[in-house]
């Protein structure tokens, strides 16, 4: 069972004539044998409240047995607590997503919400990018996540779950020790791009907490999937695209 | 589905020619010890994904953005020593300079007349719009060989040297007879393929940048099938990632083989090439 773990569902101003509605996502992604999707309303990128766009997943989960929302939650918003609240008690909900690129804020500033989602048993994603910068509308230019910032937010939170989404092949390799020695800290191919990129991650030791995420429908689910396959010897490329992601979300 | 199904999947059914390739001696993690090394890594990563044979032009080991006319002469010599080891795969190209027009075209003469390189690749010395193209243009039309610009358009600010594709179409009105490949489709954008739709000696690779959903099929409805070309832009991007932005796009098979093969063919004359 292939999971997909950084899917999206919602609209995005860069998104030209892509269907984004849930239904057609899951079925560009069950196309390339995805059978479990968790997937994060897009909407909540440019949204002043991106809780209001958390419907949209929790609907869609409701339609589907096999997409899992993850709701994005926003740590400057007061209503924080009560989102987290919603989102620990959703029977299918196993992680929340971070954007403080979009959200304006230090990711510091989640540090109450991050030991929150820690005593919930959440999984937390704090998205790096969601487009390439130098493709950003002129008017909308949104720099991207220092890797790093989550690499010490997972210092300061030792027993957390921790997923840096969206990260260069380069930020990976970076960050390669760390991430092989914080016990709960991982990340996803969605963004890792290159000559033999993901295998080089493997090869750096990282291969037990590499997870497989897609970028639907940002990026091409064929696209996505060849990243992490080609490379790789099926034992490994299980892995990456199911036992990692089994045990880390309780799938 | 099972993984072997799945790997199928993402490879072509027939031959494909990835029109914009580095060593990796340019870009990329993996050091090599010589162009041979080289050559042979590049091809056996470039054949998981599908890929048989490519054009490989060498930016010299430093990248530098103005290069000095000496070292695209080395630069040039690598790629050919590429294909001394990988003789059925490579195709070099042959890189200058428009800083140095006199010392190009030099060179144009030396690896393409002299050595049989299908191409000349030109990145960031200079803006397609200043006239130190236009010696070199004239020798790529003169040799029949086409021209491979580098092309973006960056919100966070293009190079001074470095083209937008508004300059590639500047480029090919002022030589309609040269075959000009603009680099880059996912560089460019939607923007950059308005720029060229009315200048037919235009062709756009698929290379620069992520794997959007529904460029390819953007560039296909506007320039038309014959007019994109499969470039990977490895080692920097994947070869099997822009390999499945084609195979993964939403246009006819027949598309797709015209993007992963024979729009190259005509491009390069292949087949007229490989007769001589």
């Amino acid at each position: 069972m292939i999971i997909d773990v950084n899917a999206w569902t919602g609209p995005l101003p860069a998104l030209v004539n892509v269907p984004y509605d849930a239904a057609s996502v899951r079925a560009s992604l069950r196309e390339y044998g995805v059978e479990r999707i968790f997937m994060a309303p897009l909407a909540a990128a440019w949204s002043a409240n991106p809780h209001l766009c958390n419907a949209n997943v929790y609907e869609s989960a409701d339609e589907f047995d096999d997409i899992s929302p993850v709701p994005v939650i926003d740590p400057t918003l007061p209503t924080w607590p009560e989102e987290l609240e919603k989102a620990a008690g959703h029977r299918a909900v196993r992680m929340i997503k971070l954007l403080p690129g979009y959200g304006g804020y230090e990711l510091a500033v989640a540090d109450d919400l991050l030991a929150e989602a820690d005593q919930a048993g959440l999984v937390v994603m704090v998205q790096i990018r969601i487009d390439d910068p130098r493709r950003h509308h002129p008017l909308a230019m949104v720099p991207d996540v220092p890797a790093g910032d989550v690499v010490e937010a997972a210092m300061r939170h030792p027993n957390l779950k921790l997923v840096i989404g969206g990260a260069s092949a380069t930020a990976l390799r970076d960050f390669a020790a760390q991430v092989r020695d914080l016990p709960g800290l991982y990340a996803d191919t969605s963004q890792v791009d290159g000559v033999d990129s993901v295998k080089m991650l493997v090869n750096a030791g990282i291969g037990g907490k590499v997870l497989f995420g897609s970028h639907a429908p940002v990026f091409m689910p064929a696209a996505s999937m060849a990243r992490a396959l080609i490379d790789l010897h099926d034992d490994t490329a299980v892995g990456i695209m199911e036992d990692n992601a089994s045990g880390l979300l309780s799938v | 589905m099972t993984l072997a199904s799945l790997r199928k999947k993402l490879l072509p059914d027939g031959p494909a020619l990835d029109i914009h390739v580095h060593p990796l001696n340019c870009f990329g993690s993996y050091r090599v010890s010589s162009p041979g090394t080289d050559a042979e890594r590049l091809v056996a990563t470039a054949r998981r994904s599908g890929v048989t044979r490519m054009c490989v032009f060498s930016l010299y080991e430093t990248t530098p953005y103005e290069p000095t006319a000496e070292q695209c002469r080395l630069a040039n010599d690598y790629v050919l020593r590429m294909r001394d080891a990988e003789p059925e795969a490579i195709l070099p190209f042959c890189y200058v300079t428009p800083a140095f027009p006199d010392e190009a075209v030099a060179e144009i003469e030396r690896c393409v007349g002299g050595q049989a390189m299908a191409g000349v690749k030109l990145w960031v010395a200079r803006r397609a719009t200043d006239p130190g193209l236009d010696p070199i243009m004239e020798a790529a039309v003169a040799k029949d060989v086409p021209v491979l610009q580098h092309a973006w358009l960056k919100t966070t600010g293009n190079l001074p040297g470095e083209s937008t594709p508004f300059d590639v179409a500047d480029l090919a009105r002022r030589h309609p007879k040269a075959r000009i490949i603009m680099a880059h489709l996912n560089g460019v954008g939607y923007r950059g393929i308005e720029a060229v739709v009315d200048v037919p000696n235009v062709v756009v690779d698929t290379s620069g940048g992520d794997p959007e959903s529904g460029l390819v099929e953007a560039a296909v409805r506007r320039l038309g099938p014959h007019r994109v070309v499969y470039g990977s832009d490895a080692p920097i991007r994947h070869f099997g990632v822009t390999m499945n932005k084609v195979l993964g796009a939403g246009i006819p098979d027949a598309a797709k083989r015209a993007i992963l093969w024979e729009n190259a063919l005509r491009i390069l004359k292949l087949d007229r090439r490989e007769e001589r």
